[in-house]
């Protein structure tokens, strides 16, 4: 994979955003973009590089905000970072550049609080129908001994 | 079945060749292979009179793995309701004898015992064949 | 004029091993239109695991799956090595591989199991898990579980192999490697089986694209992906991977696909112990990880298995995500069950090697 060519490309289609590469173990490159930016760079890396292996979505509750990390793979990591705020989890969905998306974006809705906008199916996927409550990843969610212990 | 030669014939029929029925409640899958096995050349338990049955209405044993997860709550219930008396549950498994590693999830009920009543816990994580076919030998054991 | 009729499949059901729910719709004996449902093995593991300590974690994660547990910790203990910033000894590095290939032979060898017994071939079922027994014997002999192994430690592993278990255990990998050429044989000359499956299922590399699909699944649909070969984690960086590749796309072309790549895990297997350095098998590890993040990668025996770890500074993860390989796959199934006979559907089901308790965690 062809980082400082990916780079490149990247800035060209978001000039405005000021991108840098951050290398994580195991031969991952992250690098961090605002949510409004994340279609449009994803449409660059399908249509301009040779990137198109979606590997996974996570998403996790952070201090401040809801981080979403795309994993990509192509011979080598790369993943797209970006930030929600907690009250205000949206962002564009994927699945009409990825279908393969659709799952991982249905799991991170209900687990973390987040909407995406244009979800072909946006249906809980792993949780009882009747869940009630936070959504489990969230901070605010306490196991039952965790709520036992802080009482 | 007031003659009591029957009955014994009943009684003898039921230890010799109990039905059983397996259903996973929301475990690694560990066990359930394991109790697959046991239908395999090697373990074999057919030769003792077992025969996996694939609707509960025809079978004695519930062989029962997993820690139960909400979504199977219903199921599980349902199954059981379905077979017919007399029947008797084993909690296969660490995990339906007391929810195992994946006690105190947030979705899962933690036993087969907060469900159904259970006859033999036979634990294990994996669970192994032998201690199944012990498991059911035992119940057996007990059957009047 | 036909009517739809909607036959729910799962969770209990005998052709499926885990508890799953299908609703398939058919027409006459045409399925239309297929839905499905998961969440029957959702444990929370995800959430449990920030609430258990590394070492802790070791065990929980064993317990995602049964079928594949060792290449669940190996993902895992990779990431938290690479935090820590150990290194694993080349002789630990062996024996985590080994470990990993046997757990391959041991799953596709199940899986042709379930799926001759969902076909109706119950002969190649009672075989296949015979043969399976071996497999699970070399792995009792190293770690002393046949099918949860323990085998990882963060650091390195807790078996190893000494001079009696090492002729015992190459014995045995002989006898298993002509009887799963026989099984391959079976399998190529066997008309019915491949009647059954040849045509079922296809997928084409444009769509595994789009969906993202790995493993066999993807490698039967000739996408040339197979992260042993290129990530080079564990000791594959020493081995030369030959893989399996079959340019059909249906559940015919998985099942070559797999018993060759079962083949060719004994092969590796074999390799491993005969080139075993010498040496320790693992180092000590802290037990507070300093904080990080990292993405482990693996090839499960279905395929890509990712986790992604980020730690604080203390002794339990902040965050662990698994993303399991069936996954891919099971999106796929909708498009696969289009216009499918109702027989057909067990072979449908079984081409892509369901593994649930994967999926939902």
């Amino acid at each position: 994979m062809n980082i400082p060519r990916i780079l490149e490309l990247l800035q060209e289609v978001l000039p405005a955003a000021r991108l840098e590469v951050q290398t994580v173990p195991i031969d991952e490159h992250f690098i961090s973009l605002p949510p409004d930016n994340l279609h449009a760079a994803v449409r660059a890396l399908l249509e301009r590089s040779d990137v198109y292996h979606l590997s996974t979505i996570t998403g996790q509750d952070l201090d401040g905000q809801i981080e979403l990390l795309y994993h990509f793979w192509q011979g080598g990591g790369l993943t797209l970072r970006t930030g929600l705020p907690r009250d205000r989890a949206r962002i564009e969905t994927i699945t009409d550049l990825i279908p393969g998306a659709s799952f991982y974006e249905r799991e991170i809705a209900e687990m973390l609080g987040v909407t995406f906008l244009g979800h072909p199916d946006p249906q809980p996927l792993f949780l009882p129908e009747d869940w009630e409550g936070d959504p489990p990843l969230r901070r605010e969610f306490a196991l039952p001994e965790e709520r036992e212990e802080g009482e | 079945m007031s003659q009591p030669w029957l009955r014994r014939v009943v009684r003898w029929a039921r230890r010799r060749s109990p039905w059983v029925m397996h259903y996973n409640s929301g475990g690694c899958n560990g066990c359930d292979i394991e109790i697959l096995d046991l239908l395999t050349p090697r373990y074999d338990v057919e030769r003792l009179g077992i025969l996996k049955e694939a609707s509960p209405r025809h079978a004695d044993i519930l062989l029962c793995s997993g820690p139960v997860t909400r979504q199977s709550r219903d199921r599980l219930r349902r199954i059981y309701e379905q077979m017919p008396a007399p029947k008797w549950v084993l909690a296969i498994g660490s995990c339906a004898c007391s929810g195992g590693v994946f006690a105190g999830g947030y979705n899962v009920e933690g036993g087969v015992d907060q469900l159904l009543p259970v006859d033999v816990y036979v634990p294990g994580c994996p669970c192994r064949p032998e201690a199944m076919i012990d498991g059911i030998l035992t119940l057996l054991e007990q059957v009047q | 004029m036909s009517t739809r009729i909607t036959i729910p499949i799962g969770p209990q059901h005998p052709l499926l091993k885990e508890p799953l729910s299908f609703m398939i719709t058919v027409e006459g004996e045409r399925v239309v239109d297929s839905a499905l449902r998961l969440g029957y093995v959702h444990r929370g593991i995800e959430r449990l695991c920030q609430t258990k300590t590394y070492v802790q974690n070791l065990h929980l994660f064993e317990r995602v799956c049964g079928i594949c547990s060792h290449v669940h910790t190996t993902a895992y203990c990779q990431g938290v090595e690479a935090l820590l910033g150990l290194e694993v000894p080349l002789r630990g590095l062996y024996l985590r591989t080994l470990l990993c290939e046997l757990e391959r032979v041991h799953s596709h060898l199940l899986w042709l199991g379930v799926l001759g017994e969902n076909i109706g071939f119950q002969t190649i079922f009672m075989y296949a898990w015979r043969d399976r027994e071996i497999a699970l014997d070399i792995m009792e002999e190293l770690s002393g579980g046949r099918v949860t192994h323990s085998g990882n430690v963060i650091g390195g592993v807790r078996i190893d192999v000494g001079d009696a278990q090492f002729s015992s255990i190459v014995s045995r990998l002989n006898d298993l490697e002509q009887r799963v050429e026989k099984l391959l044989g079976v399998i190529q000359h066997e008309r019915t089986l491949r009647v059954r499956t040849q045509g079922i299922g296809y997928l084409s590399p444009e769509e595994i694209r789009r969906y993202c699909v790995v493993g066999p699944v993807a490698r039967a649909s000739g996408v040339d992906v197979d992260l042993r070969r290129d990530c080079k984690y564990a000791a594959y960086g020493r081995l030369h991977v030959n893989v399996a590749l079959a340019h059909e796309g249906d559940v015919w072309a998985r099942t070559l696909v797999r018993a060759r790549e079962a083949i060719e895990s004994l092969r590796l297997c074999r390799q491993l112990l005969v080139g075993l350095p010498e040496g320790p098998t693992r180092v000590r590890a802290p037990r507070r990880v300093p904080p990080g993040e990292v993405v482990s990668r693996a090839e499960a025996p279905r395929g890509e298995l990712l986790y992604y770890i980020r730690s604080d500074g203390s002794d339990k993860p902040a965050r662990v995500k698994i993303r399991t390989p069936t996954l891919t796959s099971l999106i796929t199934v909708h498009d696969q069950l289009e216009g499918v006979e109702t027989a057909d559907v067990s072979v449908v089901l079984s081409g892509i090697d369901l593994c649930i308790a994967c999926v939902d965690r």
